[in-house]
């Protein structure tokens, strides 16, 4: 049902509206529900005459809102619509519906098949038998019409290809066929190939409907090139389009973005560039390039192998290389082309077979090191790899300046006739003083890059002065002198520094305008055009993945097969090979929609049939009622609610409780909030004693057993000690720190106290390695099995304890070990001492046997500065040391001397101290010698 | 919804209101009914009365009367000289006061700007009341509910038996038990017609019992915050009366509850009874020290 354009799409519930008065009797007989109020003295209001009349219906003004509610919701309902699509089709008999599902079609896909959509359910409606072919089918297409049912279903199911258009079978077949009365054609963006026996074939038919969107500007990537300053995207589009603008991405393998490149077309344009100024090295890292706006094939282009990071061949002269390897011409090569390049080294002595390696490497660039003679056949590979594209990179040097048929011959392998012998510059026996290079020239490939001041040649070898050699000049010093010269040889390059890449000839191999050369001239190079074999004869790839019609990379279907792909040829575009990449993951060749050069022609008007009716594809958009007017009706609820409110009171009451009531719960859920967040503050406080506060104060640490009693004893045994030493020696340690041996650092503590728990497991080998990493660094680790009582250590009695110690020590690099000896530094350090005691008075204390050692290279766990790395008693001292928040000793210790505790305390200050000065104490014992010896 | 502003309250147990009228009774001093008013004929008390009478305490000496009876001389206290003296001993006698408190369903009503219900608070009011009355020896009961006793726990035998006597809704104590010259002391919102109050109260002083009325109002029922549409419902006879705009009725509300006040308050000065207004907004104690004052007789 239509009415001045709006169209119901549900008219039956119109007859909603003539419920209307009904609505209204009801609404005028409900009046607003009143506030039910307990009120005794109510027999004084029942006096009071009321002044005004209760209403015992709603106010008109209520009542209209909620009416014009309901009419609202109404109308809502019954569907209506503004500028509804009107009847396109004319006539009767079959007609045909060509799709264009080209490449183009991607973008605008689901406008264009909601278009065909609409055509064939017209016709589906007028009971015309419907035709459907795509574009893409050419002469396989079925132009037989059929119901109209099946035509909707194959249109819903297709998918556009990223294909171009051609149409020339497919207007030879329609030129064959008389039986439709209309063609409806959604055409493609561009001009597609073969589109005039199209045009003419439609042009007999009864009624030609177009469908096109003219406001499409399909921009398509033809070519990605790799140039050295930057990464140059070429574009193209239709020519007579206005003047656009966007933008290209690169992405990586993964899909990354890598970097983003504005274009413009300027009106008339139909080429187009973007430049991005990549890195080499992420250059490399780029696998297609697309129009992020665009979704089509044509809008991506997809990079291999050949775009890739050059594979650069090193061939170095010489032994001398291997002695010396810092001053070797090749370090210098490798260092510079490191960042950007692959790098392949000879793996033979002998020449020829290297660069028979390296060339069957595929690299792209092959430097030779001061290589003066070359045997005839290593020579005709690489003249013959030059010629088929490789770049030659040669250096200069002794051998080379010394090399005869150089300066004989000529022009082999070499860029320019040389002289024999070098030039030296600055030399005793010279006048000249090293020259500076001068500036690049524009035509060099060197151009624009900066010319470094501080670099000076002081030998070069020199060209023999020619016609030809300015224009073979890349680089030269500001006397003229050629520095680099290259000449192309068939499709390759040759180029001669005329000096060493090493620092011998000049500084210039130093500079980082050395790297800025090579990384232009490797990007010069064209790459692996391939060695002979792939370069003629075609492989059959199989596909590995594949652009679908909208640009994005998909498996391959089952249609899509295998192609016959060499460097040289590439297959044609078929639904059987698509766009994509074929090949393995490791080794692909990627397939473009688009060759370099590719244009894009507009499809002009002329060139659609005559007579043809012509739609746009994007229809003007049907305008819906219906969401509008559901939000007016809620609106008007909305409104009606604070109405029915306001009609209450409940709006003009103060809500005094109410208010402070919520300012009492915003109050309640802010407060705790600091508090809160002051506790967190403090944990963080707390738990963050890091690496900064060990580093600037001395801790003493004990490893973590585990066993919560034990630990608590070797903390408050730290600290007992900590305190002693404070007291009696200038060294103030921080606070005992408990150490997880399997994720601690540990290189700030001096001294581990570890004490052994039988019944602990084993550290693991991790944290057992770093153990054996702190003690060789300087650490000590002072091991404590606490059971002198029940045998000790070292005594010949096997305790759980030492049997433990045993299995911890057996992942270790111990060296041998013995009692204090005396005249230990270890009784020397602070008090003199000869009991090391703890809680048990007649325990030994090991330590490593002071012997002079002299194997360097594969010493034991014996720490620097003489300090040893283990020490290990069985007294138990933790137990001597602690004590209790209140100062009093935690646990007794086990003799008559009441001394012992002091003992045990001033053997901890020995070894902390003994671990701290290392063989400042020890020369301090040899003070008396020392002093003898002086005559004192 | 918005809450209402007046809701209905539990009835407020005897027991606890026992507790609460003990706290307020403590705070004021013991009560004596003014002297004049006491019948001769009441049972003794405790309480001298301040004049000569029948006691146990001495309250003087002064010379024999002819007309006197010769037993009356004492004789320890005349042979000390020549005058013939007679002992006099203070009259203590108690009074009577009956303490009735409205239970009825317009008293539940309690507004969100009073604390407690009206029945609440005139509970407490009557109880401590006789407490206080109980602690001067008076005899004190229940219309109704307990017979005028004498007892120092008077109070808490009229709780006891509050508690389990059935809630009853009349507006007015029932009268038959009181005898004359008592007091009797209503504690009620007295929104019965006015016509059957004036009754009521005409009956009692026939009887030559003197009335104090003690008046609680609910503070919404004096300011009558409604506004908007509003549904009246009385808790009583459960009339429904709609508003379309309370706020509009506000002031001629006002102005007849307070002229009700007067009314009765007029017609109790023209008994010579007591009238007291409490808002149950404010503290029990104002109410029960203006009680205390009308009937100690200190203002008379």
């Amino acid at each position: 049902m239509s009415l001045l354009g709006l169209t119901f799409g549900a008219p039956i519930v119109l007859l909603g509206l003539l419920a209307l008065p009904v609505i209204w009797y009801l609404l005028r007989l409900t009046p607003p529900r009143p506030r039910l109020e307990i009120f005794p003295p109510t027999r004084i209001l029942v006096e009071i005459t009321p002044k005004e009349e209760t209403p015992a219906q709603s106010p008109w003004w209520l009542t209209l809102l909620r009416l014009a509610m309901a009419a609202i919701i109404i109308l809502a309902l019954s569907e209506p619509v503004w500028n509804a699509p009107d009847k396109r089709l004319s006539g009767d008999g079959p007609m045909l519906v060509v799709m264009d599902d080209g490449w183009t079609s991607g973008a605008n896909w689901n406008v264009r098949r909601d278009a065909a959509l609409g055509v064939v359910e017209e016709a589906q409606e007028a009971d015309r038998p419907v035709a459907l072919a795509l574009s893409s089918e050419g002469a396989l297409a079925n132009i037989n019409p059929g119901n109209a049912l099946a035509a909707l279903e194959k249109l819903s199911s297709i998918e556009p290809k990223p294909l171009p258009s051609d149409y020339d079978a497919l207007g030879e077949k329609l030129a064959g066929n008389d039986i439709f009365s209309t063609l409806v054609w959604f055409t493609p963006d561009v001009a597609p190939d073969g589109l005039e026996t199209f045009t003419k074939a439609a042009e007999g038919l009864e009624q030609v409907i177009v469908f096109r969107d003219e406001t499409r500007n399909p921009t398509a990537i033809t070519d990605v090139a790799n140039a050295p300053d930057a990464l140059t995207v070429s574009l193209t589009r239709p020519l007579n389009a206005a003047a656009s603008e966007g933008t290209v991405q690169l992405l990586d393998i993964q899909g990354r973005a890598l970097g983003v490149a504005p274009y413009i077309f300027a009106a008339g344009d139909g080429v187009g560039k973007a430049q991005v100024e990549l890195p080499v090295e992420l250059r490399n890292d780029v696998a297609r390039v697309v129009i992020p706006a665009e979704q089509t094939a044509g809008a991506v282009h997809l990079l291999d192998e050949r775009f890739r990071r050059r594979i650069v061949g090193l061939i170095g002269g010489g032994n001398a290389d291997r002695d010396q390897p810092l001053l070797s011409p090749l370090y210098y090569i490798e260092r510079a082309l490191a960042p950007f390049a692959q790098i392949r080294n000879a793996r033979s002595e002998r020449l020829p077979e290297a660069a028979e390696q390296l060339i069957s490497e595929n690299v792209s660039t092959l430097v030779l090191a001061d290589i003066g003679t070359m045997q005839p056949d290593m020579r005709e590979r690489i003249a013959a790899w030059v010629d088929g594209g490789g770049m030659l990179v040669r250096f200069a040097g002794p051998r080379l300046a010394g090399a005869e048929e150089l300066s004989t011959t000529g022009g082999d392998l070499v860029p320019v006739m040389l002289r024999g012998g070098g030039r030296a510059l600055g030399g005793t026996l010279s006048w000249d003083t090293p020259q500076p290079l001068a500036r690049f020239e524009d035509t060099s490939p060197f151009a624009g890059l900066p010319v470094p001041q501080d670099v000076t040649v002081s030998r070069q070898v020199l060209a023999e002065p020619d016609a030809e050699l300015p224009s073979k000049t890349w680089a030269s010093l500001e006397d003229g002198t050629p520095l680099v010269t290259a000449a192309p040889s068939g499709e390759g390059w040759i180029v001669l520094f005329h000096v060493t890449a090493n620092a011998s000839w000049s500084n210039l191999p130093l500079s980082g305008s050395f790297v800025d050369m090579l990384r232009r001239i490797v990007a010069v190079s064209n790459g692996v055009a391939g060695s002979g074999e792939t370069q003629t004869e075609a492989s059959i790839l199989p596909p590995l993945r594949v652009l679908d019609g909208e640009g994005r990379l998909t498996a391959p279907g089952a249609q899509v097969r295998p192609a016959a792909i060499s460097s040289s040829s590439m297959p044609n575009l078929t639904i059987e090979n698509p766009p994509g990449l074929y090949g393995t993951s490791e080794a692909f060749i990627a397939l473009n929609l688009f060759k370099a050069g590719d244009r894009l022609a507009p499809l002009d008007a002329s060139a659609l049939p005559s007579g043809a009716q012509t739609f746009s594809l994007v229809a003007e958009d049907p305008l819906t009622f219906k969401p509008w007017l559901l939000v007016a009706a809620l609106l008007l609820l909305t409104l009606d609610c604070f109405a029915v409110l306001w009609m209450a009171g409940a709006l003009r009451r103060p809500q005094r409780f109410a208010s402070a009531g919520m300012t009492a719960l915003i109050f309640a859920l802010l407060l705790p909030l600091p508090d809160a967040q002051a506790h967190a503050q403090a944990q963080a406080q707390d738990s963050e004693i890091t690496d900064y506060d060990y580093a600037l104060r001395t801790h003493l640490a004990y490893v973590e057993t585990g066993v919560e009693e034990l630990d608590t004893l070797s903390r408050k045994g730290l600290e007992g000690l900590t305190q002693f030493i404070s007291t009696r020696t200038s060294l103030e340690p921080g606070p005992p720190v408990a150490v997880d041996i399997g994720r601690d650092e540990l290189a700030f503590f001096p001294l581990l106290y570890w004490p052994i728990d039988p019944t602990s497991p084993v550290p693991d080998d991790e944290a057992m390695a770093r153990i054996d990493a702190f003690m060789k660094s300087g650490g000590s680790v002072l091991f404590d099995t606490r059971d002198q009582v029940e045998g000790g250590f070292g005594k010949g009695v096997v305790t759980p304890a030492t049997l433990k110690l045993r299995e911890i020590l057996s992942a270790l690099d111990i060296p041998p070990l013995e009692p204090v000896p005396d005249q230990h530094v270890l009784t020397r350090a602070f008090y003199l001492l000869n009991v090391f005691a703890g809680r048990y008075f007649d325990g030994q204390l090991w330590v490593e046997t002071s012997e002079v050692e002299d194997d360097l290279e594969d010493r034991p766990a014996r720490a620097g500065d003489g300090v040893s790395s283990i020490l290990i008693t069985a007294n138990d001292m933790a137990g001597a040391w602690a004590v209790e928040p209140d100062g009093s000793p935690s646990l007794p210790v086990i003799s008559t001397n009441p001394r012992q505790r002091v003992f045990a305390y001033r053997a901890g200050v020995n070894i902390v101290m003994y671990t701290l000065t290392g063989n400042y104490k020890s020369d301090q014992v040899h003070v008396p010698s020392l002093l003898e010896r002086l005559g004192q | 919804m918005a809450l209402t502003i007046g809701q209905k309250e539990q009835r407020a147990p005897a027991g606890d209101a026992l507790a609460r009228a003990r706290q307020r009774a403590a705070l004021v001093p013991d009560l004596l009914v003014e002297a004049q008013r006491i019948a001769n004929t009441v049972a003794s008390g405790w309480h001298g009365r301040r004049r000569r009478g029948a006691g146990d305490t001495f309250w003087q000496f002064r010379p024999y009367d002819q007309s006197e009876g010769v037993s009356r001389i004492d004789w320890r206290r005349s042979a000390r000289d020549d005058a013939i003296t007679v002992r006099d001993q203070e009259w203590e006698a108690a009074h009577t006061a009956w303490i009735w408190a409205d239970n009825s369903a317009s008293m539940l009503y309690r507004s969100g700007q009073a604390e407690v219900s009206k029945q609440s608070r005139a509970l407490v009011i009557a109880l401590s009341l006789a407490e206080v009355l109980a602690r001067s020896g008076e005899r004190v009961g229940w219309p109704g509910v307990t017979q005028a006793v004498s007892a120092r726990n008077a109070a808490e035998r009229i709780a006891a038996e509050l508690v389990v006597s059935p809630a009853d809704d009349t507006a007015f104590p029932p009268v038959q038990m009181i005898r004359p010259r008592s007091e009797l002391i209503v504690v009620s919102d007295f929104l019965e017609p006015m016509a059957d109050l004036r009754e009521r109260m005409e009956a009692v002083a026939k009887a030559q019992v003197r009335g104090t009325l003690v008046h609680i109002i609910d503070p919404a029922e004096n300011t009558f915050p409604f506004d908007g549409r509003t549904q009246f419902i009385d808790p009583e006879l459960d009339t429904k009366l709609t508003f379309g705009r309370a706020e509009g009725l506000r002031d001629e509300f006002r102005t007849r509850f307070i002229e009700r006040q007067e009314a009765i308050r007029e017609y109790c000065r023209r008994l010579d009874w007591n009238y007291v207004l409490h808002q149950t907004d404010t503290s029990a104690s104002t109410a029960l020290v203006k009680v205390h004052t009308l009937l100690s007789g200190v203002l008379a």
